[in-house]
Parts: C-alpha cells; structure tokens; sequence
C-alpha cells in the first residue's frame, strides 16, 4: 500500500489541504482531490468533515468527476441527512440532463441515499426515468424501484410504482425486462400473498423470449422466476423445458444450475414413459459433469447440488461413476463429497471399480480422509449385498496393516455389516480379537464390545474378553458402558454356568456406582428380568434383530423434495431449507414439487389399490420382540437421553412389583392384559407409590415409543349424534355413533320412541359402501319399545359387505324397519373405526414405501390450533390405531412419521410436523402419503378429530 | 442478491469495501470474515461459510481474497462466477491483479463495482459494454522499462513460454489509456490443456483427462473480425469421422456465445469479432482415449528392510514425448511413511534436486528431453513403521504411507489432444499504421498426475 500516492502519510493538515484542493478552480486538481477522499474513505478514514466541500464540485459537467463525487455522496449521506439535502436539487436537475448516462447516475444514486427527506423528492424523477426513451436508464430505474421499496413500501404502492414495474416486463429491451423481474421477485417476496408476479402462460412467453436475448445475469433472474411457476399440465411443462434446455450449455454454471433447477422441477410434471422424459435425462448428465472441471470452489458448490440430484434421480448420473473418483490434489472438502457421491452412485455394475478405488483411498495419509474411505467400504457392502464378501476381504486386508485409525475404523463398519448379514462372515472374529487392545476410541470399544457378545457363544474366551473391559469400566465412556451391560448379560444368557460373578459384578456396576440414569435404567430392567423369568429374558434380550438398512444416510423424502426446488441455491449447498438460516419473514414458504397432472390418466381408485395386506386379517397383538430390542439396542448410538436422576435407595427396587405383570403380559396369552396400566395410562396413576415418578415415566416411554402394545385401549369415540329425528320418521328417533374397541367395529344406537304407540319388529340394512361395512348381527331389540322409553344398541360390524365407492367415501347410507315402517337416514363414519391394529410399519418399509409412492399422492393438510406435544399427539394416536414408526427432530421441529392400515389393506403414511414450545405457532402440519389419495381427505379428519378431542 | 462485497489483501487489511444494501455490519464484516476462514477447521469446506444470517463466499486471486456476502438464498454459483468475472474484469482494466494495482486504483475500482452492480443485482460483466460507462483511467504502476525485459527471456531466458511471447505484456491493463492505440496492436491466443492421469500399481491406465481450452487476449480496437482455423481433422463426439488418419477427436466442445461457427463444420474455422480483452474461445475435453502416449511413465521399485528401518525406493522416470519435444519444470511429489528420518540419493544428472519436504520427497527435475529416461536412488530410515505380519525382513511390498507419486509439469508447444491452431486471421478494416502483432501459444500442464505404487 506504501507505493500509493493516495495513502501518504498523515499529516496534521491533511483535511485542510483537501480542503483547499477541493475548492480549487483547476478541474483536474480537483478530480484528484476527490480521489484521495475516496481512498482515505476506503481505508477507514473519517472524511465527513468535507461533505460541504465535495458536494460543492458536484455541479460539474464532466462525467468523471460527477461519478466520484456521487460515490463519496452514497457513503456519507447517511450520516449527514441535512446536508444531503443540499445535494436534492442537483439530483433533480441531473435527472433531466440530456445524457442519458448521467440521467441512469442520478437516479441509480439517490435510490442508495437511504434518507427519507430525499425519497421524498426521488417520485418524480423515478416516474419519468422509468418512462425514459434509453433502455440504460429504465433499467436502472427498475432497480430504483426495489431499493425505494425497502425503504418506504407504502409510499412505493401509492405512487403507482408497482404497476408501471410490471408493465416493463414487456420492455422491448432484455435488460430492462431482467431487471424488473429481479426487483419484482424480491418485492414478491417480502409480500407473499400478493400476486405481484402474475405468472401465466402469456407472461411465460415473454419471459421465455426475452431469455434468449438477455445477458447470462438477466438469464439467470428470469430462470429463477420461472422456476416458481406452475404449469398447468404436462404439455405446458415439456414446452418450457423444451425452452430452457439449451442453457444447459451456457459458459456461466449460475445460468446451467438455474435451469437444472427449472427441468428438475418441471420433470416432476412429465411422465416417465414419455419419449421426452428420456431424452431430457440425457441431457442433464454432461452439464454436471462439466461442472467437475471447473475450479475448486465451483467443484464442491455442483458436487453439494449432484448429491441432491443422485439422491432424487440417480438414473442422470449413474453411468458417471469416474468422474466422481479423488484427485490427488483436490481439497480434502472437494473429496469428502466425491466420496458420498460415489457411495449413492454405486451398484451391482460398477462396485468392483468403486471398491479398488476405495482400497487406494484408505492408504493415502490423511487421516480424516482415510478414516471416510474406510466408512465407505462399509457402506458399500451394506448397500449391494453381491459385494459384501468382497469388502469384508478388502477391511480384514486393512485391519492387517495395524494403522491404528484404519482398523477402529474397520472394526465399527464390520458390526455394521454383522448387523446386516448375522451369521455370514463370523469367521472374521478371531482377527477381529487380534486388535481388541488397540482400540482406544469410545465408537471402536463399542463395535467390539457388541460383537464379542453377540457372537459370545462362538468365541471361547468371551468372557475374559468382557471381564478385561470391565476392569476400567467407570472411565469408560457412556456408549461403551451401554454396550458392555447389553453384551455381558447375553453372554450370561447365552453361557449361564461360568458367568453368572460377572453378570453380577456388571449389574451393580450399573445401577450402584453410576449416576448415569440411562445406564441404571437399563441395568434395573435387565436385573429384574434376569431374576424373575429367565426365558422372559432371553427371548428380550437374544430376540432377532432387525436388519438395518442403507437409507439411514439420506435426507428425508420430503426435505430433499424441497430441496430439489431450491437447486443452484445456498440451501442446496447447506443441505437445509432457507427457513432455516434466512432471516425470518424472506423466502420462508416452503416450496413443493408440483404434482403430475396429465389429464388423459385417470387416478386409482381405493378398489384397485394394491392391497398391501388381506384385509379382515386377525389384528397381531403382541409385537415383534425383535422391534422392541432393536430399538433398545439403537438408542446406544444416539446421545444419551438425559433423565431425571433416580435416587439410591431403590435398589431394593427389586421387591416392588415393576415389571412383573407387564411382562408377563406381554410373553402371556391374556391380550387383555396388554396396555394395562403399566404401560399406557399416564404414568402418574400407574407407577407403585413407593418408586418415584421419574422412573416410571421413563419406563412407559421407553415402551411407548417401541411398540404397539397400548392400541387395544379402543379409538377416540365421538359423542353420539342424532341421526334420525322423530319428525321424520314417524316418532323414532335415532341417535348414534361408532366405536372401535379390540379390533371389532360397532355401530352404538340409541333408539327413542318419541311416538304415542309402541314399536316392534325393528331391522336393520347398510346401503352398500366403499369399505364393505356390514351388520355383522341383526339388530335385536328384545322388548317392544313403548313411548318415550329409550334402548341403546350396540351393533357388531364386519367389513365384508359388498362394495361400492360413495360420495362422499365415508358416506354410509342405512334402512331402518320397525312395525310402523322403514325409514332412510345417511351418516357419515369417521375413518378412524376402519384403522387396523396391525397397521404399524417397519421402519425400513416406511422408508422405501414412502420413496415408492408417487409425490403427486402426496396430501398436505394444517391441523390449527393443537397445542400438543410430540409424545401426546404420538400417543393419543396410537390409540386410535395410528402408529408412531419414528421420531425425529429437525431443525428445532419434531417430525412424527407415522402409519397406518385401513380394513381393506389401504396403508396410510404421514409425517407429521409439530414445533413443540413455541406458543405463536400451535398448527401441525401434515403430509399423507397413499396408493389412493382419496382417503387422504377423509385420514385428515379423523386426524383433527383424535386429536382435537 | 449481494449485500456487501470487499477485497482484502492477503493479511486481512480491507482494500475496497463496498455496501450495496445499505444493512448494517460495516466495516467489521470484513474482519470477521478474515476471522473465521483463519479459524476454520481443517474438513469444513471455506467455500460457502455463514455467521448468523450472513452468507461469505469468496476466491482468493492472485494473493487477495474477493469476498461477496449475502443474507438471502440466491446461487452461490452466480456468486463465484460473478468473482471471477470480477477478477478478470479488474485486470482488464487495471492491469495484473494485486494489492498495489488496487490501492492505485481505488476509484476506478469503485466506478466499475457500482456499474456491473446495481443493489446487489449483477448488471454486466462484459468489459465492453462497460467501456460505454467507465470514466476513470487506470494508474498503472511504472513505465515499461528495459528491465522488465530481462524477465522476458531475451537473454536466453529458460523457458519456452516466455520466448514465445513476452509474458508481461500480456499482463497490462486492456483498456489503460486511449491516447496510444498503435503501440498495443497484439493478440495473444493460447490452447492451454490440462492434463489428469491416474496410473494404477500394476502400470495399466485408470484414468485419463484432458480439459482444454482456446484463451484470447486481445489488445485490437473492438469489432475487428478475426478467423481462427484448427486443425482439419478435428472431430466432436465418438462417432464423428474426418480426414485419413485417426483425427483428432474430444468428447465435448463448448463455445463462446459470440463466436460464428458457419465455417466450423466444412473447414474447421472459428469466426469472431472479440471485444477488447479476456475472452475463453472454446472449451473442449476428451477423456479415456488419448490419441499420443502418455508424456511421463514412472518406474517404481521399493525395497524395505523392517530390521533396520531401512526403506529403498527407486524411481526410473521415462519421458514418451518425441524426441524434438521437452517437458520443462518436472516436479515428482512422493509422500513417505510418517517419521522417515534422513534421505541420501543418487541422482543420474547433476541439474535434479531432491528434498524432503513436509513427509514427502520432492523430486525436482528442471527439463527432461523427449525419449530420454532419468532415475533416482533414495535411501531412507524409517525407524518403527508397522507393516504386515509374517513375510520376513525385508520386503518390497511398499510400506504404508508410501504414495502415490504425482508429478507436476509443463509441456511448451504440445498439447495432448493434438489440436493445433493453423493460422490465427485478422480481417483489419480499421485503417492502422501497424500490422497487428500475433501470438499463437500451445502449452499443456499436470493438473493431477498420480502414480500409485
């Protein structure tokens, strides 16, 4: 900076001598001291106290010095809003100059004046600029309308501004048309519900024309805009792909991503047998692939978007597998995502290239790196099971080299493996013991751990294994704890004779000397189920698992939809949705997917709907074990849950009845036991006086989120209605309403003779209806029913009756016959009485199903108003046979994904959104996902009903 | 939309600071920005890095960092193109980006910020166009002096680049004074490739990748036409046939939109009229199936003794170019185990260098001829290095942690596509006192050129 003219050394009078050079007859001598004003103001200097001097060189007709004194105007007007006021009549007067250049200048300055006195004078000029005969100044005065917007809105509508903003986008210049799309959008923005940007398939036309005119920048705005459109079939949106597609080869990767960003979306829209469809798939491989040449910034922005796309259409890319491999001298972020991509990317066809790959990765030296490459390996052999011997022999040849990271690395993907394949590649054990005194990572320790003891009947030594563990088992960390109780007590399950001191010595390990609340919990349900029923125990604890699949790493199907419409965009680099780091009030719709609307299909009716089980099949009571411990088992791996510290003295515990009828029950054959107490009502009623409350509420939580037991409690029941008045059906009156209760649905009637004579001889018959309900019994009333007295009934229903589809599909049309008459009523039934007990998925086919399912049989609902939390709106659900299959929470919000079975084997899935502690905002927000939409409407109310009730 | 945009020198110190938005955070944004890419953790990518609701993305360009911050979500691709741009722009108008050109051009840099940006909305980056708007000259640094030459290579100066064209004059503003237009009649045009190669242990060939691209650099007053011509046998795609011999193929070709390709398919003929200044012609690339052989095969043989720590490597490096060609500034980069502790070496020409360097041998070999074949005896201790089990003392398995070797090079007047500029044509209407000078460069260089051992 030294060899600068304009930054030499301060002197005392450095001000005072600008000031004098300022106010110098000498033109040039004054541009130059403009000059070094601005370069002292760019280094920080305060020179505001010349403001009156360089407002004076102001009235200049040359250009140059114009444009600098204008430049220092933008920085200090701010601070002196009274002087700037001075500088109002030159603006006004520039603005009618004859060059246009400085016409653009004035109008372009004044909008960056934030000082409201000067907007004020800013209306009439930005009017005539706008109407002005060169494009440079109505481009710049479009720009001027955004600015003056921020600053004052109000006064931005009243003047008519908006309007003359939209008439430019039919501007014959493509510039001025960019611009005012820009400003336009940003203003749409910060008014969401406004139709600013009236998109339809005329303003299309013209942004589309104009796109093929305007500069790469204007290009850009105008994708982005018509990203936001909806077209109105699938012909419309193969037109404006059609359109779009050649930007794919522009030279800027902002205009390429911009319109990946418009046919991905619009792609949505087409059908997938369409010739069209191919082609265009085709076409978005080579502009990404191209992308992967460019410098390295670029190359990790496109890879952050390729990931979202391999994760939505892994078909674009799934011949590039190459380009996606490490060089030598990518940054280490740049090879991090290669990596993930080239995990999604692999296959039965190509992972015998990807694992070679992989191998060279693990030797490289970076640690991080190396570390990731290992993980890999493992992920590959979990996501194509053809490779998986392959690279169980590529982990044990890295084991061999002893680098320490590199084998806890392995040991942690090989339980994963385990996981996956049990009983496939034990052999590997003993090498796997070779290593077990260099482990020194928590993760590693853990990994080991849980395959010493899964496998403990195979490995002679186990529990000398276990037992060196469990020397330091107090400086152990969490994780590792959890895993050696868990495994100590299956050995001693599995070896009962020799272990029974360590069994010993691990429980009260547990619960005496830890002040862990998880660990004690878990030490207490094993010490309890140890001592009252072994076989109880071992069917707990050694039960199947389930597998574990190669989902778990992708983004939720809903999230990466959004997303996918955010492509190009920093969300798509963060992987979050804007909500989630713009600030509040900009750009927080979510965006969606637009749904396929060809209007020659017909949609599926529930009739056709691929049944996903028999229906009328006998609901399963008691759940899988394998769920119920498999869970346990996940929640090692998660961060510990903290809970309320539990005092020491329930040690003696073991005398208080805790788990002994639950358990029971739930090996038992009494299903009425099941959701007893214990585990379904509230835990204050439930838990013994003399054990704390704490315990007992983590206990039924911990049961709760994990199976199904609490359904046969029996669904919500609305209050009876009246159905048949007595008017008009000659003095009956029925009221009614239905229930479902242990799997049987019943129809409760209440019958009133409101007539002066008794009535006999009653009879019932259902209409036929879209679900196949019956009477299951006829309708026995067993005495006459004189005046005024009432009889309830509970009629049995079954779900084999004939169908037919009604409108609505809830709609069950009823005859009643006494000796008077027959009478016809309607009703409508809420769904919920057809949601099976069964209807709890697995994870892992929630996941693929969900995949499966077509978004344009994706329903969106709000439920207002609900100030429940997670755990009771999970509950109050599961009751009514809508089943919670997991649980997490993003982004401060927690997403229930839930399911559930109609009578007739219609699965439902949903995913429910709930922003717990946050009193302004009590609306839950609900996604169903099914094979027929059309229940979708009907799920929603039941939905409403349970929970508003 | 940009909400700030700034330079800093490569210490943190603010050169230009510029506010678009008018939202608040000033000149402090800059400091934090320089901060927290100083802090970040060594994984995390810099590229995109937020504080609060404030988005960083920045490049760093000839040792400045040009930073642009946002607070909505707009495409950080427009972004870092828009920083590129902005760097060729500013050299284009102030001559060779860097700290001192900036500091003596503070005015102009402003005058052009607020023409290619309008409130944070980018308007062009066309230098031409911007020549309508620009009113503020360039200060350049110091007159040309006859000892600028001396770095020109007149003196028998080593490199081939340098004798081609004199390399700092290319390196001067563009647009600097319009007072002297005949002294600044010159066009450079460059086919520079960049050549990627993943060799296996075994020796057979993983990888290959060329990106190529035809670079113009024009100094002649806008609007004059000019016709570049390639060479004739020059095919896009795997299928497309031209001429006897196997041609000269790439997989893909992009052009610039202001160039005419009515000649393109029957002569192989570029038509433009470029605008004063950078300007990327074409970008082509071909991968898999490289029409010469590769210029570099590396010979590897590793000998370890686990006894005495003592680790062996020799490297024979064999040079396929044609005789007449040579690769210049040769660089082999081979890490070694972690704690190798001294190195000795026999070299097979005194002109090579060998060093270790940050665990890792660094190999430097001035200029290889064409044909010839060079080697390197490296003796190392390596005291403790685990290694597999039950196979002896010594092995020639490599340990691990050695490798994979890669090489850096240039290779003057070569390209490996065999594409070739046949004649560069200026049609010159403007009446001028001087012939346009013209310079036609072919350079390829290593972008990744790994062997693994």
């Amino acid at each position: 900076m030294t060899d600068s003219k304009y930054f030499t050394t301060t002197k005392k009078g450095e001000i005072f001598e600008l000031k004098a050079e300022l106010n110098s007859d000498k033109k040039e001598k004054k541009k130059e001291a403009v000059k070094k004003v601005i370069a002292s103001m760019t280094v920080g200097k305060d020179v505001s106290a010349l403001f009156p001097d360089v407002v004076n060189c102001m009235q200049t007709d040359n250009l140059e010095l114009k444009k600098l004194v204008y430049l220092y105007l933008m920085n200090y007007a701010k601070s002196q809003p009274d002087m700037a006021i001075m500088a109002v009549n030159t603006f006004v007067k520039d603005c009618e100059d004859p060059n246009p250049l400085i016409r653009a200048l004035a109008v372009r300055t004044m909008g960056c004046i934030r000082v409201d006195k000067i907007t004020e004078y800013l209306c009439e000029p930005l009017r005539k600029c706008l109407k002005d005969e060169d494009p440079y100044v109505r481009k710049t005065a479009a720009v001027c309308v955004a600015k003056l917007h921020d600053i004052n809105a109000q006064l931005v509508e009243d003047q008519g501004f908006l309007d003359t903003l939209k008439d430019l986008i039919s501007d014959s210049n493509p510039m001025v048309v960019a611009n005012a799309v820009a400003a336009l959008s940003e203003i749409a923005e910060s008014h969401p519900s406004s139709n600013l940007l009236d998109l339809n398939p005329q303003s299309i036309n013209k942004l589309l024309t104009a796109l093929n005119e305007c500069t790469e920048w204007g290009q850009i705005f105008i994708l982005d805009c018509l990203a936001n459109y909806t077209p109105k079939d699938d012909r419309e949106a193969q037109s404006i792909c059609e359109r779009v597609t050649p930007r794919l080869s522009h030279a800027n990767s902002a205009v390429v991503l911009s319109a990946v960003k418009v046919l991905m979306k619009f792609m949505e829209m087409l059908s997938k047998d369409l010739d069209y469809y191919g082609t265009l798939l085709k076409k978005l491989a080579p502009p990404l692939v191209t992308l992967l040449s460019a410098e390295p910034e670029l190359q990790y922005v496109a890879l952050r978007n390729i990931n979202l796309i391999v994760q939505k259409r892994p078909e674009i890319l799934k011949h590039e597998m190459k380009v996606f491999f490490v060089k030598y001298n990518d940054p280490i972020y740049v090879k991090l995502e290669k990596l993930d991509i080239m995990i999604r990317l692999a296959s039965q066809a190509n992972i015998a290239q990807v694992l070679a790959e992989l191998k060279e990765y693990a030797t490289e030296v970076d640690v991080d790196f190396v570390r990731k490459a290992v993980r890999a390996i493992g992920r590959c052999a979990i996501k194509v099971e053809q490779s998986a011997e392959r690279c169980v022999s590529t982990l044990l040849d890295l084991i061999q080299t002893k680098v320490n990271y590199v084998v806890q690395e392995a040991i942690v993907v090989i339980k994963d493996i385990f996981r996956k394949y049990p009983n496939k590649y034990e052999s590997v054990i003993a090498t796997l013991c070779e290593n077990l005194d260099s482990l020194d990572e928590p993760e590693a320790r853990a990994a080991m751990i849980w395959i010493v003891g899964e496998y403990a009947e195979r490995i002679d030594n186990a529990d000398e294994l276990l037992e060196s563990f469990l020397e330091g088992f107090h400086d152990e960390s969490t994780q590792v704890q959890l895993q050696l109780l868990t495994a100590i007590v299956k050995l001693f399950l599995k070896k009962p004779t020799e272990t029974q001191e360590l069994v010993q010595q691990v429980l009260s390990l547990a619960t005496q000397d830890s002040d862990n609340p998880d660990l004690r919990d878990r030490g207490y349900i094993y010490w309890r189920l140890l001592s009252t029923d072994p076989v109880a125990a071992k069917e707990v604890v050694l039960a199947e698992k389930p597998l574990i699949s190669e989902e778990t790493d992708l983004i939720e199907p809903t999230l990466l939809d959004e997303l996918i419409c955010y492509i190009g965009t920093l969300a798509s680099v963060y992987h979050k949705p804007p909500s989630a780091f713009v600030e509040g009030g900009r750009g927080v719709v979510h965006k969606s997917l637009p749904p396929r609307t060809a209007s020659s299909e017909s949609t599926e009716s529930p009739e056709t709907a691929p049944a996903g089980a028999p229906s009328g099949e006998q609901p399963d009571v008691i759940p899988a074990q394998g769920d119920l411990l498999g869970d346990l088992l996940n929640l090692d791996l998660g961060p510990p849950v903290s809970g309320p510290p539990l005092a020491t003295s329930s040690v003696q515990m073991g005398a208080v009845d805790l788990l002994g009828g639950g358990l029971d029950s739930l090996m038992g054959d009494e299903p009425e036991g099941i959701g007893g107490p214990n585990f379904v009502t509230p835990p204050a009623a439930t838990v013994p006086a003399n054990l704390g409350a704490p315990m007992g509420s983590g206990l039924s939580d911990l049961f709760d989120l994990t199976s199904g037991v609490g359904t046969l409690s029996g669904s919500y029941v609305a209050p009876k209605a009246i159905w048949l008045p007595a008017m008009k059906a000659k003095g009956l009156e029925i009221s009614g309403t239905f229930t479902r209760q242990v799997g049987s649905i019943s129809m409760d009637l209440q019958l009133t003779n409101k007539a002066l004579q008794v009535m006999t001889d009653f009879a019932i018959q259902f209409n036929r209806n879209s679900f196949g309900l019956a009477p299951a019994a006829p309708l026995q009333v067993h005495a006459p029913l004189s005046p005024n007295q009432t009889v309830e009934i509970s009629l049995p229903l079954n779900t084999v009756g004939s169908v037919m589809k009604m409108e609505p599909l809830n709609n069950l049309q009823v005859a009643v016959k006494n000796n008077i008459d027959v009478f016809y009523f309607s009703t409508l039934y809420p769904l919920h009485i057809l949601f099976v007990e069964d209807g709890k998925m697995d994870r892992q086919i929630f996941l693929a199903t969900w995949k499966d399912i077509p978004n344009e049989n994706e329903a969106q609902f709000q439920i207002r108003d609900c100030p429940l939390n997670a755990e009771a709106v999970s509950s109050r659900l599961q009751s009514s046979n809508i089943f919670t299959v997991a649980k997490r929470n993003v982004e401060g919000q927690d997403m229930l994904y839930q399911s559930l079975k109609l009578t007739n084997g219609i699965w439902v899935l949903a995913e429910l959104r709930i922003q717990p502690g946050n009193p302004n905002f009590m609306d839950l927000e609900l996604s169903l996902k099914c094979r027929a939409p059309e229940v979708s409407q009907h799920v929603y109310q039941a939905y409403e009903t349970i929970l508003k009730n | 939309m940009i909400s700030q945009f700034f330079i800093l020198s490569s210490k943190g110190d603010p050169l230009i600071y510029k506010d678009f938005r008018g939202d608040s955070g000033g000149r402090d944004v800059a400091e934090l920005f320089y901060r927290k890419l100083m802090g970040l953790p060594g994984e995390e990518s810099p590229v995109v890095m937020h504080h609060d609701d404030r988005h960083f993305i920045h490049i760093r360009h000839s040792g400045l960092y040009l930073v642009a911050t946002t607070s909505e979500n707009i495409s950080p691709f427009s972004l870092l193109e828009l920083l590129s741009r902005l760097a060729t722009l500013l050299g284009d108008y102030c001559g060779a980006l860097g700290e001192g050109t900036i500091s003596r051009n503070v005015a102009l840099v402003y005058e052009l910020l607020d023409e290619v940006l309008d409130y944070g909305y980018v308007q062009t980056t066309s230098t031409e166009m911007l020549r309508n708007f620009i009113q503020t000259e360039a200060v350049v640094s110091k007159p040309f002096s006859l000892f600028d030459l001396s770095s020109v290579g007149l003196f028998g100066a080593e490199t081939q680049q340098s004798k081609v064209a004199p390399s700092s004059a290319a390196s001067r503003p563009v647009l600097s004074s319009r007072s002297d237009q005949s002294q600044k009649n010159e066009v450079f045009l460059d086919v520079v490739e960049r050549l990627s190669v993943l060799i296996a242990s075994n020796g057979s060939l993983l990888k290959v990748d060329v990106q190529g691209e035809i670079r113009l650099k024009s100094f002649l007053p806008s609007g004059s036409e000019m016709r570049i011509g390639l060479t004739e046998e020059f095919c896009v795609g795997k299928s497309e046939l031209r001429g006897y011999g196997p041609g000269i193929r790439v997989d893909e070709v992009s052009f610039h939109s202001s160039v005419q390709l009515d000649e393109f398919e029957s002569h192989r003929i570029l038509r433009l009229q470029p605008p004063q200044g950078e300007l990327t012609v074409m970008r082509y690339q071909l991968s898999d199936d490289l029409p010469s052989p590769l210029p570099f095969r590396l010979f590897p043989s590793v000998q370890w003794d686990r006894g005495s720590g003592r680790l062996q490597v020799y490297l024979k490096l064999r040079c396929d170019l044609p005789p007449k060609s040579q690769a210049l500034n040769i660089r082999l980069h081979l890490p070694l185990p972690r704690g190798v502790v001294s190195l000795s070496q026999e070299l097979s020409s005194p002109e090579q260098k060998a060093e270790l360097w940050d665990g890792a041998l660094r190999w430097d070999l001035p200029r290889v001829q064409g044909g010839s074949q060079l080697s390197g005896l490296f003796q190392m201790e390596v005291p403790g290095l685990p290694g597999p089990p039950g196979q002896g003392h010594s092995t020639s398995a490599p340990p691990l942690g050695l490798g994979p070797a890669s090489l850096s090079f240039e290779l003057p007047r070569h390209t490996c596509s065999g594409l070739q500029v046949r004649f560069l044509r200026l049609a010159f209407r403007h009446c001028s006192n001087a012939n346009p000078h013209k310079w036609v460069r072919h350079l390829s260089h290593s972008d990744a050129y790994v062997i693994r051992i």
